[in-house]
């Protein structure tokens, strides 16, 4: 089973180390992140999760940090991804916040989880509201806003199911420094988005993997019943109502009753402590993207060429996106770029990275219905042959639909959209 | 409370130990009031957790062992768990003062509070000192049997810990049998935790001790419903060993195991996706098996929208799913397109996996007519809405920035063409377009692919030769350039510039690598032999020139000394060998071996189906299991170390029959027959899990030639081996000589032959009698092959490890002569000699000279030669040198052909060899050189 379980730092630092065998070999930790850092010299692909050195190592990145649990047997690999992304979970339930720091700060209180967590390399628990029993330790809570917004953490970020910022930065366990508990639950409904155009415009594939993320503090652990769309189905079922939500998958927690679901898509849960998906879904069915990006292109001399691209907006107006990026790669011989907005252009950043090759634009807030257009000139040092330009956007936007409150307990309902891969081909 | 642990890391000027001691001690022996005494245990807190901290951080505390172990007796939970982390790591530097703590841990296995209780027990299942485990047992034995199951399901697990360190301890407590009691607990985690338990115990025991019985198989799917996930994997993964008695219970299984597939927790349903994929092969029922797999299509789907880790667990794992069943995902291949954001291992796993699962069906949109288009919108009323193409996938990776990836996407496409002939056609003009682009290592992927596609459907796609020939010039890749000119070379008579075109890669022949050069060779043979007109003779000569004289590469001057004879020769039987028919060939790239796929498939959701290795190839035995064995005199009944590790590892090599060894029984008729081999502490440090160690029980015969010595008596502290492998009476021995200068008397001596490249082991018993001081023994070691097979390149070192009762295990090297292995029916009659030096290609001959060797009389070398199992079948003079050509045999039949020129009476013979396993030449010259030396 488990051998050891350890956290690294970017840096390489030991922040946490476990030996739960008695069996590890010295500085196996440093031998892993040689293996990891160097393991392609280029720096751009990240290290597969698993490899062989003597002991298997199995690791996750969560928040810029590297947890990783080693093994000598043929143990389920995703047992042990599963089980490091949970600890992740846990230790920031217990913390607020997961970096260096806090780590430091808790070390007793990490060990002392870790020890409930994991015994003798079996996992036992990674419940928040189970561990809360067995743990004694207080987590010693360091200010969120103290914290530099854009760590260089942050850039490890990306992908991951959480945005930075938008997570909750509160400790399951601490008390506030007021006194008493606030009875809060907080819901999100994560939808990434996946989207292919072709280069005619039309959609190739699209998909949304959902999440429904639940995070209670909520005193007495009451029942709580959340309603879903009442046209749902799962699976490639005959029925297609005008309207109807059919997902292709979907699975829940296990604190999940499904007894009405059948009946009337209501699910019912006693919370537990801690942040946990309530329920993760798939689906395929076709969908109105938000996003149109059209590009066009031309050659304005022998060694210049005019890119313009157009971005709309296709959803209602009161919805804002929030952080678009759009990417552009271009070709090696592209020596300069000059970029011209469309004019009162507000928020927008434009960039052309030399490292990459890529042509950047960012915009801050778009407007639900309307379209901004970028156009580039681009300066070749090389007879343009050939044409391998295509466009791969991957638009991060967030849209924040409403905030609803009642008068106790707080509830607050939020729906985030993310990009997944969001690529327009040329 | 807003105290702050990072400030316990802070340094102080003082000695950090010394001020730590202090702290720890202050309190102890002061008479305090009830109020100040929650001060002062604050303050322990603090000191430990300095402590800890220092410990963490790798500093070495130990020196505080007793400090610490006196805060050890409190009723503060906190306090208690940071004193038991600072024991579980020092106890084992300092066994003596541990036992300190043994009293408190005793009083603790009965406190009223169960959280101390099972801190208790699983603390001190952690200590791995010998004087805490015979303190272990009776607390664990109370702890088993608790009331609360928090203790109950610490227990269970500690049955294992102690196993680990004591396995005899828990057979002789019977805490088996109180763990499989466990089993029927009514709280679900306790369950879990004593099948985990059983399930390692059972790892690594030889025994059957955990047996799943239909019983047991009842009251774990009962407990699979209320488990945690964890424990649901522990389940899951322990019934994957029931194999079920018939279809019927197959059936049930799967019914109650289904419902996990849809769990939020990828392990929980890779573990169920096992279990069910395994009762599958018994169910007969073809509704239900398709019922199943359409099943299990979407939760296996799912997986991939997790974090890219786990999806390329899941993707690997797909990929032996899909090859086995490739009807699970045959509609979902686009799921597996990639998405941008992926990180670059999950595109190259998810390509793998789009190469298997495309089909006819999905390849391309060309390939249908219209209506096959409407007979399937009717059947897959999406899909057709979608018109997604593989074809069209892939070329738009091959467009990509990330090199590596638009490399495999190339190859994609060519892997496709070959693997589906309808839609070759229109892959090829796929690629087409692709190398239009000019992208250089596109183009020249393509043209690698495009010549496989050449050999798989030969006269079809020739036409395109011309636009290949376009890009000639940009090719800098040896791959792809040896690939362009064997092209060429084999489509001379179609381009009407070949010889042109060749000739332009002639100026850098010799900087070219030796793939290229090679290639540029028989391309330019197989010219001349199409066109034999002026040009190509003088550019034959050229390269012929180039590859005999100016070359130092053997391979390639002896491939251009080949042709040009042939050529010299008879230029009709060049044609025949050289413009022979080639084999057509298939996609089998990146398929698994169905014996391997079948394990692999057995062990979906662990490790080894990531990797794609059986377990063996990865997992080794710990140390501890095989110290127990030792301790255990060497108990028989352990065939274990047979069924552990298959005898014949992936090269699938057959064992060798036991001819050989009756062989030897009726020559030495005395000896017992060979036991079994043990594994053992020796085979563990030597890597080797199979082995033969063979207790000592018959004395030898001392006789024969002086042996090489292996072991200097100044190494082996007074005992001095010397050894040889010897060929007599078709058997291959190990003679070896025993001097013993010690002062004691030596016995029990055992030996074992580490794997080795030709799997040598011992076939039968070491027979070596007590060893006097001062005296010698000599014995014959019968050996067999093909045991141990190590893997990697050849080598002919042999690591022997020799034991006896009196000293440690004595290590040495000893080299292969590899002569020994030439077996007796090595002789061939001419027409079978010729034949077989016909059948095999040019690359397999090879060439060495040894300058110093004279042959004096012909007649008294041949001799020595057939006494070593080399046979002379012909001779031939040429000009002034004698030519002369014999044959040996290898095990398993593998045929060596000889040439051996020479000037009779004067230094130097050139000597070439051919053989189907060039891969051995170095041994093989190796061993005639030693032949003809002696």
């Amino acid at each position: 089973m488990i051998l050891q379980f350890f956290v690294l730092s970017q840096r390489g630092d030991n922040i946490v180390y476990r030996d739960y065998r008695g069996e590890a070999q010295k500085g196996s930790a440093e031998t892993f992140f040689r293996k990891v850092k160097f393991w392609k010299e280029d720096a751009e692909g990240d290290a597969p999760p698993v490899f062989v050195d003597g002991v298997n190592y199995f690791h996750v990145k969560v928040a810029g940090l590297l947890f990783v649990a080693t093994t000598r047997v043929n143990v389920s690999p995703s047992l042990v991804l599963e089980l490091l992304q949970r600890i992740a979970r846990v230790i920031k339930d217990y913390l607020g916040v997961l970096n260096e720091d806090s780590f430091r700060k808790n070390f007793v209180l990490v060990y002392e989880l870790l020890d409930e967590v994991i015994d003798f390399g079996y996992v036992q628990t990674t419940s928040t509201e189970v561990l809360k029993s067995y743990v004694f330790n207080e987590p010693i809570v360091i200010d969120a806003a103290r914290m530099p917004p854009l760590g260089p953490a942050s850039i490890f970020m990306q992908g991951s199911k959480r945005m930075p910022g938008t997570a909750i930065t509160k400790s399951v366990v601490a008390n506030e420094p007021g006194g008493r508990k606030r009875d809060e639950i907080f819901v999100d409904v994560i939808e990434k988005i996946s989207v292919t155009f072709n280069s005619s415009g039309f959609i190739l594939t699209s998909e949304i993997d959902g999440t429904i993320q639940m995070k209670s503090y909520l005193t007495g652990n009451p029942e709580i019943r959340l309603a879903l769309n009442e046209d749902l189905s799962i699976g490639t079922s005959d029925y297609r109502g005008s309207g109807a939500v059919i997902l292709d998958d979907c699975n829940f927690h296990e604190s999940v009753h499904l007894d009405s679901f059948d009946v009337d898509r209501t699910l019912s849960l006693v919370p537990p402590d801690g942040e946990f998906p309530v329920m993760n879904y798939r689906m395929t069915q076709p969908f109105k993207p938000p996003f149109r990006i059209n590009a066009l292109i031309e050659e304005t001399g022998s060694l210049k060429a005019e890119v313009t691209i157009k971005v709309r907006a296709e959803f209602n107006s009161s919805v804002n996106a929030n952080s678009v990026l759009i990417q552009m790669p271009l070709p090696s011989f592209t020596a300069r770029v000059n970029f011209e907005l469309e004019p009162g252009a507000v928020g927008h950043t434009t960039d052309f990275k030399e490292a990459n090759k890529r042509l950047e634009w960012g915009l801050k807030k778009v407007v639900g219905g309307s379209e901004h257009t970028l156009r580039a000139k681009l300066t070749f040092s090389q007879e343009l042959h050939g044409n391998i330009m295509k466009e791969a956007g991957p638009v991060k936007y967030l849209q924040i639909a409403k905030t609803s409150k009642t008068q106790n307990p707080y509830r607050w309902v939020r729906y985030v959209t993310q990009a997944n891969s969001y690529v327009a081909r040329l | 409370m807003s105290r702050n642990d990072s400030k316990y890391f802070s340094t102080t000027k003082k000695g950090e130990i010394p001020e730590l001691k202090e702290e720890l001690n202050s309190q102890h022996g002061m008479r305090i009031s009830l109020l100040y005494f929650h001060v002062l245990q604050d303050k322990r807190k603090d000191a430990v957790k300095k402590v800890i901290a220092a410990m963490t951080v790798g500093k070495d505390v130990s020196s505080l062992f007793t400090d610490v172990v006196n805060c050890m007796q409190t009723e503060n939970l906190e306090l208690k768990k940071l004193v038991y982390l600072y024991l579980i790591n020092y106890a084992k530097s300092q066994p003596d003062l541990a036992i300190l703590a043994v009293n408190t841990f005793v009083k603790d296995s009965q406190d009223p509070n169960p959280l101390i209780r099972a801190l208790a027990v699983r603390t001190m299942g952690c200590i791995r000192v010998d004087k805490i485990t015979e303190y272990l047992c009776d607390p664990l034995q109370r702890c088993l049997k608790d009331d609360d199951p928090y203790v109950r399901k610490t227990a269970a697990i500690c049955v294992a810990k102690l196993y680990d360190i004591n396995a005899e301890l828990v057979e002789d407590r019977g805490f088996l049998d109180s763990l499989k009691d466990l089993i029927s607990d009514n709280n679900p985690m306790v369950v879990a935790n004593a099948v985990a338990a059983l399930a390692e115990i059972q790892e690594s025991s030889s025994r059957p001790i955990f047996e799943i019985t239909s019983n047991i198989l009842a009251k774990l799917l009962t407990a699979l419903n209320e488990c945690t996930e964890w424990g649901q994997v522990f389940i899951l993964d322990a019934l994957s060993r029931y194999k079920a008695a018939d279809a019927r219970e197959a059936e049930n299984i799967v019914e109650r195991v289904t419902p996990r597939l849809q769990h939020a927790n990828c392990a929980v349903v890779l573990s169920a996706v096992k279990m069910i994929l395994q009762q599958m092969e018994l169910i007969i029922s073809t509704d239900v098996v398709r019922n199943l797999c359409k099943k299990m299509a979407p939760p296996l789907v799912t997986l991939l929208s997790a974090e890219p880790e786990i999806q390329y667990v899941a993707l690997r794992n797909i990929n032996l799913i899909v090859q086995r069943r490739p009807t699970i995902l045959a509609h979902e291949i686009k799921v597996f397109f990639c998405k941008y954001n992926d990180p670059i291992y999950v595109k190259m796993e998810k390509l793998e996996i789009m190469i298997k699962l495309a089909s006819d069906r999905n390849i391309d949109q060309a390939s249908f007519t219209f209506f096959q288009i409407a007979a399937l919108s009717f059947a897959y009323p999406f899909n057709i809405v979608e018109h997604f193409f593989v074809l069209l996938e892939f070329k738009e990776y091959a467009t990509e920035v990330d090199v590596e990836f638009v490399r495999k996407a190339v190859r994609a496409i060519g892997r496709c063409a070959i693997k589906l002939e309808r839609a070759a056609e229109r892959c090829i003009s796929v690629l087409l377009e692709l190398i239009k682009i000019k992208v250089n290592y596109v183009v020249q992927e393509a043209i690698i692919v495009i010549k496989d596609i050449f050999r798989r459907y030969p006269n079809t796609y020739e036409s395109i030769i011309a636009t290949l020939c376009e890009s000639l010039d940009t090719l800098d890749e040896p791959e792809a350039k040896a690939s362009m000119i064997w092209i060429i070379g084999e489509y001379a008579e179609r381009i009407d510039n070949a010889d042109e075109l060749l000739e332009s890669f002639l100026e850098s022949f010799p900087e070219e690598p030796a793939q290229v050069q090679l290639q540029l060779l028989t391309a330019t043979v197989k010219l001349f032999l199409k066109k034999p007109t002026e040009g190509p003779q003088q550019m034959i000569q050229v390269v012929l020139n180039n590859a005999t004289v100016e070359t130092d590469n053997p391979d390639l001057r002896d491939r251009a000394y080949i042709y040009w004879r042939l050529l010299s020769t008879d230029p009709e039987a060049a044609k025949d060998v050289v413009l022979a028919e080639k084999p057509v060939i298939t996609d089998d790239s990146n398929q698994l071996d169905p014996s391997l796929l079948d394990e692999l498939l057995v062990n979906i959701a662990t490790v080894s189906s990531v990797y794609h290795k059986p377990p063996d190839a990865f997992v080794t035995r710990t140390l501890s299991s095989a110290q127990k064995t030792e301790d255990d005199d060497y108990p028989e009944g352990s065939e274990i170390g047979y069924s552990e590790s298959p005898a014949n590892p992936a090269n699938g090599f057959t064992s060798p029959p036991s001819a050989s060894f009756t062989a030897r029984a009726s020559v030495a008729p005395a000896s017992p027959p060979p036991t079994p081999p043990v594994p053992d502490l020796l085979g563990d440090l030597m890597g080797t899990d199979n082995g033969s160690i063979v207790p000592v029980d018959q004395p030898a015969t001392p006789t024969g030639p002086p042996l090489p010595i292996v072991l200097l008596a100044s190494t082996g502290q007074g005992l001095q081996i010397s050894a040889q492998l010897t060929r007599q009476d078709g058997q291959i021995f190990y003679s070896m000589l025993f001097e013993n200068n010690t002062q004691v008397p030596l016995d029990g001596f055992m030996i074992q032959f580490n794997k080795n490249t030709f799997g040598l082991a011992a076939a039968g018993t070491l027979q070596v009698p007590q060893v006097q001081p001062g005296t010698s023994v000599r014995t014959l070691l019968p050996m067999v092959m093909f045991q141990n097979m190590s893997q990697g390149p050849p080598s002919s070192v042999l690591q022997v490890a020799v034991k006896n009762s009196q000293q440690p295990v004595w290590y040495f090297n000893d080299k292969i002569s590899f002569h020994v292995f030439f077996t007796e029916d090595g002789r061939m009659e001419r027409p079978t000699f010729l034949e077989t030096w016909r059948s095999l290609p040019d690359s397999n001959e090879v060439s060495r000279d040894f300058p110093g060797i004279v042959i004096g009389s012909v007649d008294a070398t041949l001799d020595r030669l057939a006494a070593a199992n080399v046979f002379f079948i012909a001779k031939r003079k040429n000009a002034n040198q004698d030519v002369f050509y014999l044959s040996a045999k290898i095990p398993r039949g593998i045929p060596l052909l000889i040439e051996l020129t020479t000037v009779v009476g004067s230094p130097g013979v050139k000597c070439a060899i051919k053989t189907p396993s060039s891969e051995l030449s170095p041994f093989f010259f190796e061993a005639i050189e030693t032949l003809l030396r002696s």
